[in-house]
């Protein structure tokens, strides 16, 4: 059975900081530390694209999973930044990486939801089409689309990408999922010159929508909190992490907040929280939830695999 | 159920804003008494919920103190043309 065996992260080692930039946004530390929660930001070098940004996050897979180039079927990516307008992102990849030609590529444009929609889809292809051994990356890069004078983006987001590893002897199985769009919502974060969010619709969103539909997802699914390990939400903002996290009653310990040294990267905030919650051995049922533009958002029941 | 300064005061407490909420001056806007504006964007979903109105973008202008919150949501409590 199809399942996630491995997740890596890339993030750039360009930074940086919104401790620089509180005279030029009027703000203060407890501002950033405990309301955006986002301390410092990765951005990328001068000319990497969103492929270069897989690459690299396929050589730390490299590092930590027997995965074999020659034997990869299926390469999605999931970005709303694009490389080109076409080809899509993934058969650069492809190139990139000296993927074989009986691989199946695609992209999937979306962002905060992206990681979710993307599971769902690569396991769901690769189960029909008889394959075996999937790479689902996210790779987003803001720094060529954000107002970098805007402070409802620029504090925030920041480059990253991540690569999950999907093959028949993955130990990680996703259960069910759960997929929604509120498209009468598609302005309130938008890019036609440079990216716009409407902070005040989105926390709105996010603390009311989100919330509920996380509470409804674990009743249609018969769970109650007790049953979840681990929530890992979108990493919009500690603000959004923390709000949701009231006001689903349930322990902090158990909602991860991971992005004060990165900022959010979008579809990849989920993976790259995942990476370090997959191996850790109190973790074997976990809900996973992005939610953004779109305004689009979806959850995920991932369970260990039983050990015998 | 109307605003008053009493239940205005109180979700802005429950918004989670340092300091306490009876020491904020009724008719200087909140965030030059310390709130930043995802304080701002809180206590307006919490004025929403509690109230059952709307405050939309265009009209946040009109919100910026406590003595505005209560004047705003007892106004549209009472569909009064002006709002």
């Amino acid at each position: 059975m199809l399942a996630i065996k491995t997740v890596a992260g890339y993030l750039p080692a360009k930074t940086i900081s919104n401790y620089d930039r509180k005279e030029k946004f009027q703000i203060d530390d407890n501002f950033i530390e405990n309301k955006i929660g986002v301390r410092r930001l990765k951005v990328r070098e001068s000319d990497e694209k969103a492929s270069d940004f897989c690459v690299k996050a396929y050589e730390n897979l490299l590092k930590k999973s027997d995965v074999k180039s020659e034997a990869i079927d299926c390469c999605v990516v999931v970005t709303q930044n694009p490389d080109y307008k076409l080809p899509c992102t993934a058969t650069i990849v492809h190139g990139k990486l000296g993927l074989p030609e009986n691989c199946a590529c695609f992209d999937i444009s979306l962002g905060c939801s992206g990681y979710i929609y993307g599971l769902s889809n690569i396991i769901a292809f690769m189960k029909s089409n008889n394959l075996k051994n999937g790479l689902l990356f996210t790779s987003d890069i803001f720094s060529d689309i954000i107002d970098h004078d805007d402070k409802s983006t620029a504090l925030i987001l920041g480059d990253g990408a991540s690569v999950t590893y999907i093959s028949d002897d993955g130990g990680w199985l996703p259960g069910n999922f759960s997929f929604w769009t509120r498209g009468s919502g598609y302005k309130e974060i938008i890019c036609d010159d440079h990216l716009f969010m409407n902070g005040r619709s989105v926390y709105e969103f996010a603390s009311t929508t989100v919330s509920k539909h996380i509470k409804n997802f674990l009743s249609e699914n018969n769970l109650e909190d007790g049953d979840i390990d681990k929530y890992i939400l979108h990493q919009g903002s500690k603000y959004i992490v923390d709000t949701i996290c009231k006001k689903l009653s349930v322990e902090s310990s158990k909602v991860p907040y991971d992005i004060s040294e990165y900022g959010n990267t979008a579809a990849s905030t989920v993976p790259l929280v995942l990476e370090k919650e997959i191996d850790k051995t109190e973790n074997n049922k976990m809900l996973l939830c992005g939610f953004g533009v779109g305004l689009s958002w979806g959850s995920a029941i991932i369970e260990r695999r039983a050990r015998h | 159920m109307k605003a008053t300064v009493e239940n205005i005061k109180t979700i802005i407490e429950a918004a989670g804003i340092s300091g306490s909420a009876d020491d904020l001056q009724l008719n200087v806007p909140l965030t030059g008494q310390g709130l930043d504006s995802l304080d701002m964007v809180n206590i307006y979903l919490q004025i929403e919920e509690e109230f059952d109105i709307k405050i939309p973008d265009e009209d946040l202008s009109r919100v910026q103190t406590i003595e505005d919150m209560i004047e705003y949501v007892n106004s549209a409590k009472s569909g009064d043309e002006s709002v």
